[in-house]
């Protein structure tokens, strides 16, 4: 079985010979990054650099899957946001948005959202992705990601967030309608990456957990919108949160997607018992702390929790933090490889 | 009878900031300066206690942060109207601290950051707010330039908390003595202490908690300091 076959079959919950070692968020190395010779910052506006980057970590590691880009950025630059490189920047910094829309009087959204495909790093992206399908390293083809933002993480990255969150209470109108345009949005880029043929996308609505939303302000503002992205599409879809999660799991699982994902901030244990068995739960280790901080020998307990707690696939909560040890890496990928050798609750083993 | 007014108008004020009613806060702000009451004291215990409720209901998870922008808006309105007011033997010596306050660069997230620098505004501190996406060298020229006792700095990503280190060890090497705070959803009391920092809040609610402690500690040194005056 190679990587590629073994995530489809996971999504669907075929039986698969060990557990896959994959992510939707970004999973560079420095590592990676010395052994190519490449400056972060020039990543982001080069297809072939792009590839090679999510490639090559993902094959010093023994990866199952790549995901791009690794930015947030891509969307908001194709709408006239602009992007921050930070090439002069010292370390490794991810792009940002410089210019949000100061109020919903400033929005200015195209009235067809495919026009973007060929704004900024739109056609980047869809390069770097096609890379990434066409490689086929020792080990076989490995599984490709697309990843969008949710709706409402779209919006905060196009106008400003406080002028979103008052708006909820105080002008609950517009900012309905500008949330079902940012839906729009959202299902146009992700059925765009599904056509390039991704093996799965995962919809980070990452701004949306209870450290900053009320789970019935989840329900009413959220909810219906993630149901429209994941009605919208075929491929294997993850519907990822970070943050506060244990008060929403339920209604994240009912959004339609494939698999949910969470952080290490929710009670996996708790959410299985919630959930059942058959939901696909992936998740949720910090990644930071477990492959930047801690010591290596630390790092089998906290993949073995993710794994006894109930995930069905140990997923980083985040990107990982380009900046990890080797050894920490190795261990992590070491612990997936042991522990995941038995079935979880959703997927059984060959 | 005058005491019963206070109380009256510092409940108007607490009220008003918890029930994010802005006409209520500015209403009652007006009749602390038009009857001559104490505009510090209703800074402090009608405002400050005001929000001070409002970081425990969003620990209690009641007030999300929605609630808090709003709670927010509602003390700037009662603050804008009072603060012209204050007299200076209110304040006493730690009022004159200044701070600078910014989110590292790499960030753009500033909710957090923009309640906490409210809090020190609330405190009387002279805020230098050098906003979002900060380059690290700036937070070092702006503490040497106006030699401010306290650098906050934040970061919402983990991807940008990196930044931090950098800037505590500039600003320590420095001035040792300069107190470092750190904000922002990833970073954790075992991160703050890592990089060097004096303090941290992981939240924004939370960060309206830290800085009512702060404020509440600041109080205290500041008796102390009368005392001591008085003693001499």
């Amino acid at each position: 079985m190679n990587p590629k076959e073994r995530v489809q079959k996971f999504f669907r919950r075929e039986p698969v010979d060990t557990m896959p070692l994959f992510s939707g968020m970004g999973t560079v190395t420095v590592q990676a990054i010395e052994a190519l010779g490449y400056q972060f910052a020039k990543v982001h506006t080069d297809a072939e650099m792009m590839a090679n980057l999510a490639l090559k970590s993902a094959e010093m590691y023994g990866y199952d899957g790549v995901v791009v880009p690794y930015d947030m950025c891509t969307v908001p630059e194709a709408l006239g946001r602009g992007v921050s490189l930070y090439e002069d920047a010292e370390g490794i910094l991810y792009p940002t948005v410089p210019t949000k829309w100061a109020n919903l009087d400033e929005v200015d959204l195209p009235e067809d959202f495919s026009t973007i495909f060929s704004r900024g790093r739109m056609p980047v992206v869809d390069e770097a992705l096609k890379r990434c399908l066409d490689y086929e390293g020792e080990r076989g083809k490995l599984a490709v990601g697309g990843w969008v933002l949710g709706p409402f993480t779209m919006a905060g990255q196009v106008i400003e967030l406080d002028v979103l969150l008052k708006g909820v209470a105080k002008d609950r109108q517009r900012v309905t309608a500008f949330l079902d345009r940012m839906t729009e949005l959202v299902i146009a880029v992700a059925r765009h990456y599904q056509e390039l043929g991704v093996d799965f996308i995962n919809i980070r609505e990452m701004g949306s957990g209870t450290d900053l939303l009320s789970p019935r302000m989840w329900k009413m503002l959220i909810k219906p919108n993630l149901e429209k992205v994941f009605a919208a599409l075929e491929v294997p879809k993850v519907n990822h949160i970070c943050g506060g999660t244990d008060l929403i799991v339920e209604m994240m699982n009912d959004c339609g997607a494939d698999a949910i994902s969470v952080d290490q901030k929710n009670n996996v244990a708790e959410s299985r018992r919630k959930l059942g068995d058959d939901a696909l739960i992936l998740g949720n280790f910090d990644p930071y702390g477990t492959l930047v901080q801690m010591d290596a020998a630390e790092v089998p307990a906290v993949i073995r929790k993710c794994i006894d707690d109930g995930v069905d696939a140990v997923w980083p909560g985040c990107d990982i933090w380009p900046d990890v040890k080797q050894e920490n890496m190795e261990a992590y990928v070491k612990a997936v490889r042991d522990y995941g050798r038995q079935p979880t609750p959703a997927v059984g083993r060959l | 009878m005058a005491n019963d007014r206070r109380e009256e108008l510092l409940k108007e004020l607490r009220e008003g900031v918890v029930e994010f009613d802005e006409e209520r806060v500015k209403a009652a702000a007006q009749a602390v300066v038009d009857e001559g009451l104490n505009a510090y004291d209703a800074i402090m215990n009608g405002l400050a206690a005001g929000m001070e409720e409002v970081g425990e209901l969003y620990d209690q998870q009641e007030y999300f942060v929605p609630e808090l922008l709003m709670c927010a808006d509602a003390l700037y309105a009662g603050l804008d109207i009072l603060k012209p007011h204050i007299r200076p033997e209110d304040i006493g010596a730690t009022a004159k601290g200044q701070v600078v306050i910014g989110t590292v660069q790499g960030d753009v997230h500033d909710i957090g950051k923009n309640i906490i620098k409210m809090m020190f505004e609330v405190a009387g501190f002279t805020v230098h707010d050098l906003g979002r996406d900060v380059p690290l060298e700036k937070f070092v020229e702006e503490q040497l330039k106006t030699d401010s006792e306290i650098v906050a700095l934040s970061a919402m990503m983990t991807t940008t908390m990196m930044g931090m280190k950098k800037v505590i060890e500039m600003i320590k090497e420095k001035n040792p003595n300069v107190q470092i705070m750190l904000g922002g959803a990833p970073v954790t009391s075992d991160v703050a202490e890592l990089f060097g920092a004096d303090g941290y809040a992981e939240s924004a609610g939370n960060a309206v908690q830290e800085a009512v402690k702060m404020i509440s500690n600041l109080r205290k040194l500041q008796n102390q300091g009368q005392q001591e005056q008085k003693d001499s």
